[in-house]
């Protein structure tokens, strides 16, 4: 019985086809996860909405673009300042947040002449700034308003600007993953190919599906940049508007994360004929694996090994170091998706540690075939899990670190069980070489430290004491 | 009929290839078909010393993918320098139809066959 229902599902039986304990000599034709479907109802979800998918995730790490967003102010404040994506010009994308502030009156009146004088607004507030990304959110969805025609006369009005649209509602999708989805064919049909990129290497890619979380980007830029490759455009890790319409002209698709972006990989290799390599960018033998890949796809395979000892001869060592100390230890990866299959192999071969359960919020059948074929028997992999499970499972598998939001990192931090922020990082960034120093630091540092052992000790006497004033 | 001996030397290398490669997981049928013949080709012409052609985008792909795997194979599995061509060729075919059984033919994965990425 591979698939599990737990004892806090009883009454919604039909969870028992999202969690799957994995079997020694079992595989993905034997049982697979449902997964990117509807959230049943009486399970408490924790997964994020359609607009958040597109606006969070992808279009709001721009470091250029105001993002407006068309509706009432909590979809904008719930989606600004979550994510830690800086970039190399100041932080443009988290320090401003923009929203057409949509109340009862333009709901019932219509919301289109609100989105035109915001986004003139904007604009005029930062003449610096050329580039617009405009969201829908489901009110303004569901009055339909249209902000393809806004986003056209404005554009008509102040030939200097660009604006890009992207009309996914929260309810569009199950989940986050449409918003990805609307985001990533959105791009490729109307942005990519308006613009023709300044071309300095005879090699040249694009990296896809890494958001410069805490430094990600950049620090594997500095890669790319020692094996003379040209990354005509990021999606979107520090990445500009205008970079991503010169897509077209990359000899080569680099995707990290294949859950958000592999959608935009597909359709340039259909319309362009570009390349898709997947590669896993966390943890050594990983980031060796791509380094080899990418330089034997532009033939300077000498230059890749060169970088490959010089960044071993500086960050091996300490990886070592916390190998001896965290082998051994069990990790729980409750994350988005991708990060489990990313890291699953990679925590297991470079450090040691043996991870007993995975859940992913919006991952697809492709990620549960992915984090299956990696992944140890005895392991648990959710779908789409909540709260009570995750009680019931920490009680089944005890794990000594869980890799989570921050949300569910508080609510584990009372059971007394350490987290690491999986999504934004403790003190990233993870990526590359010195990134997975980074993060086994971060896991030492939660796995060793006494103080949450020490605040579950009941540190109280039983009897009250009675103690004297200082006066008698 | 492959003999048992290289039905259990493409099992290892099928474990090895669903524990690393992740080009047997695209998004689509036709993507994990094209990615399962051009780069298990591409290994099999490398193990018997040929050079894969890297002239087109899609070539130079396969070329690099296998590149690894093949330094892999080699690596952990030192049978493979002393099978002969035809042996080694037997025994990636083999691994290609077991690739093609789990990652396609008898996938669960709903979305393989939609039409649109």
């Amino acid at each position: 019985m591979p698939m599990v229902l737990l004892e806090c599902d009883k009454d919604i039986p039909e969870r028992e086809k999202h969690i799957y304990l994995k079997v020694d000599g079992e595989d993905t034709r034997d049982f697979l996860p449902v997964s990117n479907a509807q959230t049943i109802p009486g399970t408490l979800s924790e997964r994020g909405c359609a607009f958040c998918g597109a606006k969070l995730v992808i279009g709001g790490v721009l470091k250029d673009t105001i993002q407006m967003i068309h509706g009432p102010i909590g979809c904008a404040y719930d989606t600004w300042h979550t994510k830690r994506y800086p970039t190399d010009n100041g932080h443009f994308n988290m320090k401003y947040v923009w929203s057409t502030d949509m109340k009862e009156s333009h709901i019932v009146f219509g919301g289109e002449k609100r989105l035109e004088k915001s986004i003139n607004e904007a604009f005029d507030e930062m003449p610096e700034i050329k580039r617009m990304f405009v969201y829908t959110t489901c009110p303004t969805a569901l009055i339909g308003d249209d902000i393809k025609a806004v986003a056209k006369k404005i554009m008509q009005e102040r030939p200097d600007v660009d604006i890009f649209t992207v009309e996914c509602p929260g309810f569009a999708g199950v989940s986050q993953s449409k918003g990805h989805h609307v985001l990533n064919i959105g791009w490729i049909n109307e942005k990519v190919g308006t613009l023709e990129p300044t071309i300095t290497s005879e090699y040249t890619m694009n990296f896809i599906g890494d958001f410069n979380i805490q430094g990600d980007t950049q620090l594997l830029n500095q890669y790319w940049d020692k094996l003379g490759i040209q990354v005509i455009a990021h999606f979107t890790g520090n990445g500009t508007y205008d970079d991503l319409r010169c897509m077209h002209r990359a000899q080569l698709n680099v995707v990290n994360c294949a859950r958000s972006s592999g959608y935009i990989a597909n359709e340039l290799k259909k319309q362009y004929g570009i390349p898709r390599l997947d590669i896993d960018s966390w943890g050594f033998s990983y980031m060796e694996e791509a380094i080899r890949k990418i330089c034997a796809f532009f033939g300077i395979e000498d230059r890749g090994e060169k970088l490959i000892a010089e960044e071993n001869a500086k960050w091996k060592g300490k990886l070592d170091w916390y190998k001896e100390r965290l082998k051994g230890s069990k990790m729980a990866i409750w994350t988005g998706g991708p990060r489990l299959w990313h890291w699953t192999k990679s925590v297991e071969d470079d450090l040691g540690v043996q991870v007993v359960a995975m859940s992913s919020k919006f991952g697809h059948q492709e990620d549960f075939e992915k984090v299956i074929a990696r992944g140890q028997a005895g392991t648990y992999y959710i779908d789409d899990g909540n709260e009570l499970e995750f009680f019931e499972i920490i009680d089944r598998v005890r794990p000594d670190v869980i890799f989570t939001g921050p949300r569910v990192g508080e609510l584990v931090k009372k059971l007394h069980i350490p987290y690491v922020n999986g999504h934004g990082y403790h003190n990233g960034p993870y990526m590359g070489f010195e990134g997975f120093v980074n993060l086994a630091r971060d896991m030492y540092n939660a796995v060793h430290n006494p103080l949450l052992k020490l605040a579950a000790t009941d540190i109280r006497v039983k009897e009250v004491v009675a103690y004297s004033e200082a006066a008698e | 009929m492959i003999s048992p001996a290289h039905n259990a030397k493409a099992d290892q290398l099928f474990s090895y290839v669903q524990e690393r490669c992740l080009w047997q997981f695209f998004s689509r049928t036709w993507d994990r078909k094209e990615n399962i013949e051009g780069i298990c080709n591409a290994a099999s012409e490398m193990l018997t010393g040929k050079q894969p052609p890297r002239h087109t985008p899609m070539e130079k792909l396969f070329y690099a993918d296998a590149l690894v795997m093949v330094s892999d194979f080699r690596q952990r599995f030192p049978w493979i320098e002393s099978e002969n061509p035809s042996h080694i060729h037997e025994i990636l075919g083999v691994l290609k139809e077991k690739l093609v059984d789990i990652s396609i033919t008898n996938s669960k994965n709903h979305e393989l066959s939609h039409s649109l990425y």
